[in-house]
This record gives C-alpha cells, sequence and structure tokens, in this order.
C-alpha cells in the first residue's frame, strides 16, 4: 500500500514537472517579442526594456526556469501584469469559487446520475430505462453553454426566479451548478447502470431474492455498494474535469471562478497570470486523480495486489 | 433499520435535491411578482418626476478595472468607477461642450500660454479627512509625472508639464514648455487626474489600488474580485459641478459596478432587472430596446473612428497614388455600416470624425466616394488592364493584396475583399492575434490593415502619421515634411481658429494622398432601465449627479 502510494506520488511529480516547464515555456512560445506584445502599440523603448529587465527575459532559459521554479517553492508565482498584484492571490481570490462551483455540480452530478442509473437498471429493458438512456445521450450532446442560456433565459429572465450576475451566494450557485451537473451526470448514470445490471444478474442477488428480500434493501444494500468502486473513481475524475472545465459555464453565469480569471487573463494578454494558472490547475488536477488513485485502491484492495505484482 | 425505511431515505433525499431548484424557484416568486408591481407603479409615476433620494444604481460593465489607483491604469472603466470618488480640476459641461472650472475656482493661461495658474476650490475635503490644497495638486501631478510611479494614461495626458508649484493653500501652478494645445481639455479627464491625498497614499501603500480615498460625491467600498466594486453615497459631498442640477449630494445611496465579460448574459441580467444600466451595448443588440417604454438608450458618437484602412507606402504597387485612390473608390462604406453596425454608424471621409475639435465638414465634398468606374480608371492609366480572370493585371503580374486583421474585423474584411474584387484586385485575409499583428504592422510587414482609434484631441494624428513616428502607430510610413510642420503646429497653437485652419489642412492632406481609406464612425449605446431617471453622457463616459432612482 505504501509503495502503491509513493510511487503515485512520485510519477504525480514528474508530471507537474513536466508542466512546469510547459507553462514556464508559454511566454517563449509566443511569435515577436512578448514584451512588446505585453505593453501594446503604445509602450516606449524604454517600457519594454524595464519589463525585459522585470520579468528576467534577459536571462538565459536555463536561469530563467531555474528562478522562475526556485520562487514557485515559496509560494511566489510572480506578479499579474494587469493588476500588478501576486499572482497567487489572484488565484487564490477565485480558486474558492470554482471549487464551490465544481463540488456543488458534481453533488448535483452524482445526485441525478446515481439515481437514474438505478432507475434504469432497475427497469432494465423497459420504456424508463430506454428514457433514462435517451437522457443521457442528450446530456453527452447538448453544448453546456447552451443548456445555461436555456436555463437563464427561462428561469433568470421569463421567471425571474434566479438572479442573473448577483453574486456567489446559495441561489446564484444554482443554475450554473444544474448546468454543470446535468452534463456531468451522464458518466456517472451510464456507469451506475451498467455496473448495476451487471451484479443484479449474480447469483448472490438471486439468492438474496429468493430469500424473499424486499426491492429497495437489495439495490442499495447489495448491489449498489459493488457498483459504487468503478463509479467512485469516475466521480472523482469528474471532479478534476470539473474544476478546470468550468470555463463557459462561468462566463455565462458571470460566476467570478478560475475560469473567468483564465480568460481575461488571455484576452489581456497577462502571462505571469496565465502561467500561474495553468500551473495551479495542473497541481490541482494531479493531486486530486492520485487521492482517486488511493482511494480506490482503499475500497478494492485488488488494485494494491496489482503494482506489487507489477 | 428497517429494510424498507432505507429505501425510503434514500428516495426522499433524492427527490429534495431534484426538487430544490423548483422550491428555491418558487419560493422567490414573491419577488417577482414584487418587481413587476413596482414596475406598474413606475408607469404610473412617470411624470411625477421630482428626484428622490436612496436606492442603488447597478451598472454592468464588460470589462473589470485592473487597479482604482487611477494614475496608473489605461483602462477607461477605471476612469469613470473612479471619477465618482474623485474629481478633476475642469470638467466639460455636457450640454455645451465647454471647459469650466471645477475643483479649480477659476483658471487663466498666460499670454505665452506656458503658465497656467489655478485657483483652488476651498472648502473640498477627502473622505479620510484631508483638506484639498494646491500642496495636494502639486503632490498629485509630482506623482504622476515621476516614472518610479509608472502611470501610463495620466502621464501621457499631463506630457509636456516642465514643473508645478504651489505658493500657497489656494495657487496652483503648471509650467509648460512648449504652449499645448490639447492639454487643458485634457485636464478635464475624468477620473485619471483626480487629485490623490499624500496622506492616503502613504497609508494604503500598495494597497491604495484597491482601497482609493478621493474627494467626490461617492466613497469607495468594497471590490469584489471579478464580481463587482461598490460605492457608496458621501454624505458630506457638496461641491458638485456648476453645472449640475442637483447642486447637492448624490441622490442614491450606492452605486454597483458589476463586472459581465459576456454580452449575452449582461443583456440578460438587464433583462431580468438584476442591472440598471448596461454599458458598451452592441448596435445589433441595442435595437429591441429602442421602443421598449422600460428602457432608454443613451448614445454618443465615438472620439475617433471605428474603422479605417491602412495602406503601407513601402509596398512597392501601394505607393502609387491611383492605386490607393482607387482602393478608397471601391470601398462601399454605407453597405459596410449596415451589415457591420446595423446602421448604427457614419460613413467617414477623413482620418478624424465629426465628434472631434478640428473636424472640417469640407472633407464630406472632397473626401474619396464610391465610384466603382473611376476606380477603374485610375487603375488603367497606372498601366493595369483587366486579364481574362477579370482581375486586373500589370506587367503579367495580378494586383492582388493580403488584408491584414484581427478576428473582430473579419466580417467587414471579407465585404472589403468582395469590393475590390468587382475593380479587378485580389484581396486574401490574413487574420492573427492583435499583438502580432501590431508588431507586424508596425514593423511595416503588410500591405492592408484595418485599425480603430479612440481619442478626444486631433492630436492623435502626430502619433499615426508623424515621420517620427514609423515603427510606431505611423504605419502608413508617412513621411510628409509638410504634414509633419502642420501636426508641431497643431500641438502648439492655442488659438482655436488658427489651430481649425492648421486641422482643415491637414485632414485635406491626408485625404489628397489618400493613406488611409477611411470607412466609418461608430457609436457607443448604453442602455437604461428607466426606473433610474436622467443619466446623462458626458462626452462618452456617464454623468450621474442628477440621476436618481424611481423607488
Amino acid at each position: 500500500m505504501k509503495q502503491f502510494i509513493i510511487n503515485r506520488v512520485l510519477s504525480g511529480i514528474l508530471v507537474i514537472f513536466g508542466i512546469s516547464i510547459f507553462s514556464f515555456l508559454l511566454i517563449h512560445f509566443i511569435p515577436g517579442d512578448p514584451v512588446k506584445i505585453m505593453l501594446g502599440i503604445n509602450a516606449s523603448p524604454e517600457q519594454v526594456e524595464k519589463l525585459t529587465h522585470h520579468l528576467g527575459l534577459d536571462k538565459p532559459l536555463l536561469v530563467q526556469y531555474g528562478q522562475y521554479i526556485m520562487n514557485v517553492f515559496e509560494g511566489d508565482f510572480g506578479t499579474s501584469l494587469k493588476t500588478g498584484r501576486p499572482v497567487l492571490t489572484e488565484i487564490l481570490d477565485r480558486f474558492p469559487e470554482t471549487v464551490k462551483l465544481a463540488v456543488f455540480g458534481l453533488f448535483v452530478a452524482v445526485v441525478i446520475g446515481i439515481s437514474l442509473g438505478i432507475l434504469a437498471a432497475r427497469f432494465k429493458d423497459s420504456f424508463i430505462d430506454k428514457l433514462c438512456t435517451a437522457l443521457a445521450t442528450l446530456g453527452v450532446s447538448i453544448p453546456s453553454f447552451w443548456l445555461a442560456i436555456l436555463l437563464v433565459m427561462l428561469f433568470s429572465v421569463k421567471l425571474s426566479w434566479f438572479p442573473i450576475a448577483n453574486g456567489t451566494g446559495f441561489r446564484d450557485l444554482i443554475l450554473p451548478a444544474v448546468t454543470l451537473g446535468v452534463v456531468a451526470s451522464t458518466m456517472i448514470m451510464r456507469l451506475t447502470r451498467n455496473g448495476m445490471v451487471e451484479v443484479l444478474s449474480n447469483d448472490y442477488i438471486r439468492t438474496a431474492r429468493a430469500k424473499g428480500l424486499e426491492d429497495g434493501l437489495i439495490l442499495f444494500r447489495h448491489a449498489l455498494r459493488n457498483v459504487l468502486i468503478p463509479v467512485v473513481t469516475v466521480i472523482g475524475l469528474q471532479l478534476a474535469a470539473l474544476l478546470g472545465g468550468t470555463v463557459i459555464i462561468e462566463q455565462v453565469f458571470n460566476w467570478p471562478g478560475l475560469g473567468t480569471l483564465a480568460l481575461g487573463a488571455i484576452m489581456s494578454r497577462d502571462f505571469p497570470l496565465i502561467q500561474g494558472i495553468v500551473l495551479f490547475m495542473g497541481v490541482t488536477y494531479v493531486t486530486i486523480n492520485i487521492l482517486v488513485d488511493v482511494l480506490y485502491s482503499l475500497i478494492d484492495p485488488r488494485v494494491e495486489m496489482g503494482t506489487k505484482e507489477a | 433499520m428497517s429494510k424498507t425505511r432505507l429505501t425510503k431515505i434514500f428516495l426522499l433525499l433524492t427527490m429534495i435535491v431534484l426538487s430544490f431548484v423548483l422550491m428555491i424557484g418558487c419560493s422567490s416568486g414573491t419577488t417577482s411578482s414584487e418587481k413587476n408591481s413596482s414596475s406598474n407603479d413606475k408607469n404610473k409615476s412617470e411624470e411625477a418626476s421630482e428626484p428622490q433620494s436612496g436606492g442603488t444604481i447597478t451598472i454592468a460593465s464588460m470589462l473589470e478595472p485592473d487597479t482604482l489607483d487611477v494614475h496608473k491604469t489605461a483602462m477607461s472603466i477605471a476612469g469613470l468607477v473612479t471619477s465618482h470618488i474623485g474629481g478633476t480640476l475642469l470638467a466639460i459641461n455636457p450640454e455645451t461642450n465647454d471647459l469650466e472650472p471645477y475643483l479649480a475656482e477659476e483658471y487663466n493661461v498666460s499670454e505665452d500660454g506656458k503658465t497656467i495658474t489655478f485657483k483652488i476650490r476651498q472648502g473640498v475635503t477627502f473622505t479620510d479627512g484631508t483638506k484639498l490644497t494646491a500642496q495636494v495638486f502639486k503632490d498629485t501631478f509630482d506623482r504622476i509625472l515621476n516614472p518610479e510611479t509608472g502611470a501610463t494614461v495620466a502621464a501621457s495626458l499631463i506630457a509636456g508639464i516642465q514643473s508645478t508649484s504651489a505658493p500657497d493653500d489656494q495657487t496652483f501652478v503648471i509650467e509648460l514648455a512648449a504652449p499645448s494645445a490639447p492639454f487643458l481639455r485634457n485636464l478635464a479627464s475624468q477620473g485619471y487626474l483626480q487629485p490623490i491625498s499624500k496622506a492616503a497614499m502613504e497609508k494604503q501603500g500598495d494597497e491604495y489600488g484597491r482601497n482609493p480615498i478621493g474627494a467626490g460625491p461617492f466613497i469607495f467600498k468594497e471590490w469584489v474580485t471579478g464580481q463587482s466594486i461598490t460605492l457608496e453615497r458621501n454624505k458630506d459631498f457638496n461641491w458638485p459641478k456648476a453645472f449640475s442640477k442637483n447642486q447637492g449630494k448624490a441622490y442614491p445611496d450606492q452605486m454597483v459596478y458589476k463586472f459581465i465579460a459576456d454580452e449575452q448574459t449582461m443583456l440578460a441580467a438587464l433583462d431580468s432587472g438584476s442591472v440598471d444600466i448596461a454599458m458598451n451595448v452592441s448596435p445589433k443588440n441595442v435595437q429591441k430596446y429602442r421602443n421598449n417604454p422600460n428602457y432608454y438608450v443613451l448614445e454618443a458618437e465615438r472620439q475617433g473612428l471605428g474603422l479605417f484602412l491602412e495602406m503601407n507606402l513601402e509596398d512597392e504597387v501601394l505607393s502609387d497614388l491611383n492605386v490607393r485612390k482607387a482602393i478608397n473608390m471601391a470601398i462601399n462604406k454605407d453597405a459596410i455600416i449596415k451589415a457591420v453596425l446595423s446602421g448604427e454608424g457614419t460613413p467617414a471621409y477623413g482620418p478624424i470624425p465629426a465628434t472631434i475639435f478640428g473636424y472640417d465638414s469640407n472633407v464630406e465634398k472632397y473626401g474619396h466616394k464610391l465610384n466603382k468606374d473611376k476606380a477603374v480608371s485610375l487603375l488603367e492609366s497606372s498601366g493595369y488592364s483587366k486579364n481574362s480572370n477579370g482581375m486586373m493585371e500589370k506587367d503579367g503580374k495580378e494586383l492582388a493584396f493580403e488584408l491584414s486583421i484581427m478576428a473582430q474585423y473579419n466580417q467587414a474584411a471579407q465585404m472589403v475583399q468582395a469590393m475590390l474584387k468587382e475593380v479587378g484586385i485580389t484581396v486574401n485575409i490574413q487574420s492573427m492575434e492583435a499583438g502580432t499583428l501590431i508588431e507586424k504592422v508596425s514593423q511595416g510587414e503588410y500591405d492592408l490593415s484595418f485599425l480603430a482609434y479612440s481619442y478626444a484631441d486631433p492630436d492623435i494624428l502626430s502619433l499615426l502619421f508623424h515621420s517620427s513616428q514609423i515603427g510606431g502607430l505611423n504605419h502608413v510610413r508617412a513621411k510628409n515634411s509638410e504634414l509633419d510642420e502642420l501636426l508641431e503646429k497643431g500641438r502648439t497653437t492655442i488659438d482655436l481658429e488658427e489651430r481649425k485652419q492648421v486641422y482643415a489642412r491637414i485632414q485635406e492632406i491626408i485625404v489628397e494622398n489618400a493613406y488611409w481609406a477611411p470607412i466609418y464612425a461608430e457609436k457607443v449605446f448604453y442602455v437604461v432601465n428607466s426606473r433610474v431617471k436622467n443619466v446623462k453622457l458626458e462626452g462618452v463616459t456617464i454623468e450621474f449627479h442628477d440621476s436618481w432612482v424611481q423607488q
């Protein structure tokens, strides 16, 4: 078990290292002089020189990277060109909002996904099952921004139930979370349904049925627990995806999270900020992945055995 | 636990979660009906237009300021937000467009045009208790001019100051290196040149940009990053601009700027009543608010040109004046305005629009008009003739250009492409990212390119056409000594009539040489919910001091 965790953490560090190089090189990939691009058309040569020096772009690449990594270890991700505030401050201002949205969206996804999945499995091949499958297909195919706009048109503009661009309170959270949840629920639903169908055909379920146990008890106590193992993995991965994938939803609902921050940073060519966000999201993503793997190995010890053999 | 209870609990939980959206929605149904009833009331009491105190004005902006340290920002939204929490020496009367004293009670300009003396208004205090004196202005201007501060727009507005002094509490003197015509109007720039108390600056240090303190009708309250900036009424304010009808403190309790990056979301927020004013609404979206009694639309012609086509004089083919003129005559400006701006724009014939001082309306007569036959004959007189493909050709080479643009101008570019094709000129559109484009175009690595500008004074033409600006904004790479001389003269001529003459001639030269194909001047639109009364425009920014909220 210990070895497994150590292996996962080590490979995670390797990935983060790669991301750090990528995000660092970002600034050097831009065609033309990035400093001139940042400063815009009116910049004087002195301004260009000053910023070049300030960003350390006049030093050798390797020295620059070393300095960058050292600073990152000290919690210094650089300074936003637009606001002049530390990049980390900007990110930490927004990150909790994105987490809030992603977690709540995931909650909606899990509830919808698991309940519809169970429902579909319970009434396998019936009308309900087909309806659920159709809904899942629809959920995958609907562009999330379109669903978002529909929800805004109906619930905010027509019915005035929810304010728009109001803040980040509970009521403001609902529409964006539902949008995220509906789209993310489909995978959970499919997985739950298929797992459930498979488990329900097992002998021990038949035995339980034969003993005359009630339907609900069979579904939730006997079957669901076994189905949950792969579902938990997907939930974890969905969370990581939601954290990184809320950009469009944040934009439509004007949610002040990391997505809108990233978009704004790209628009204003705030390279240190873009660099910081990429690295920060990378670390978050990798961390969640490691946690999911570890959690998985806790739920299902066979995973750990697999690594030992390897 | 009984076997059925587990199932029931689960189902109950599911039901609760699945339906909470609806439940919360329903519980707030009361608010929506309240809103409807209040909007009916509003219609009833439309005529009773006595200003009322109280309420909140919520303004949606697609951009968020970078900092409220207004000396350090280049963003107009920062200038607007801070204009409520500070003031300027002079102000522009929105009705007459005249320059009027504001935080300076009076001012006078010496005969040589280099010394400007201001008498500072008394009884003005910052919200931290500091008194407004001449010394505060001296500190402020010195700070802006100090390169360490890193001031951008503020510094460019007062460039040319040689020294400032404050001989006594009420007298503030500016010495200019040379007389400057745009200078006084620049002093009225909302927000950017507001005085900042040294005490506040020292107390806040680097955090000043997020905790500004001024002497305006509102006090900065809170900035929630990515969301909103809230301002509160300054109860002690009693020094409004002379042209305001309201000569006391502001009417609303609060002003809230909300930042909504997406236009559709911003308009949805306007429709749902979440915001009262939407800034910079695009022409195609403004139509549906025009005849709606629940809203009114404020519009202003933008100061500057919304679109013009630059031509690289160093390109061998484009160095031929006939070719440049032919391009001018092949472009149907009205068609572009109709398609791109839903008709909400004015065709441009010269380098500056009617909204900028010095505009000479004669340009509408002598400017190049749509005339395809003339365009073709101009090309023919330069030795081009139609080849078998129907395209213009000389010495076996077809007449073809690359048009470098940012993606936002795609539609206009395609129209120009089709229009030039009609006279036998091939255009290939190269769309690229803004930074790359600007760098390429500044270096002269282009044939044709689109650009727009915003500026309040005709002096902008020095940046765009003076030979010293080649490599910078002089993208066309004009080297015209007569033009250079006139541009310098335009900057230093104080006499308005004489200055006007100078710019009339400058416009003529630019049009004669067809450096650009000017296309249109556009408008800026603000849509206001009619529960907020008396919102006015001052230039292209908003003036709120007479505004109040119908309760």
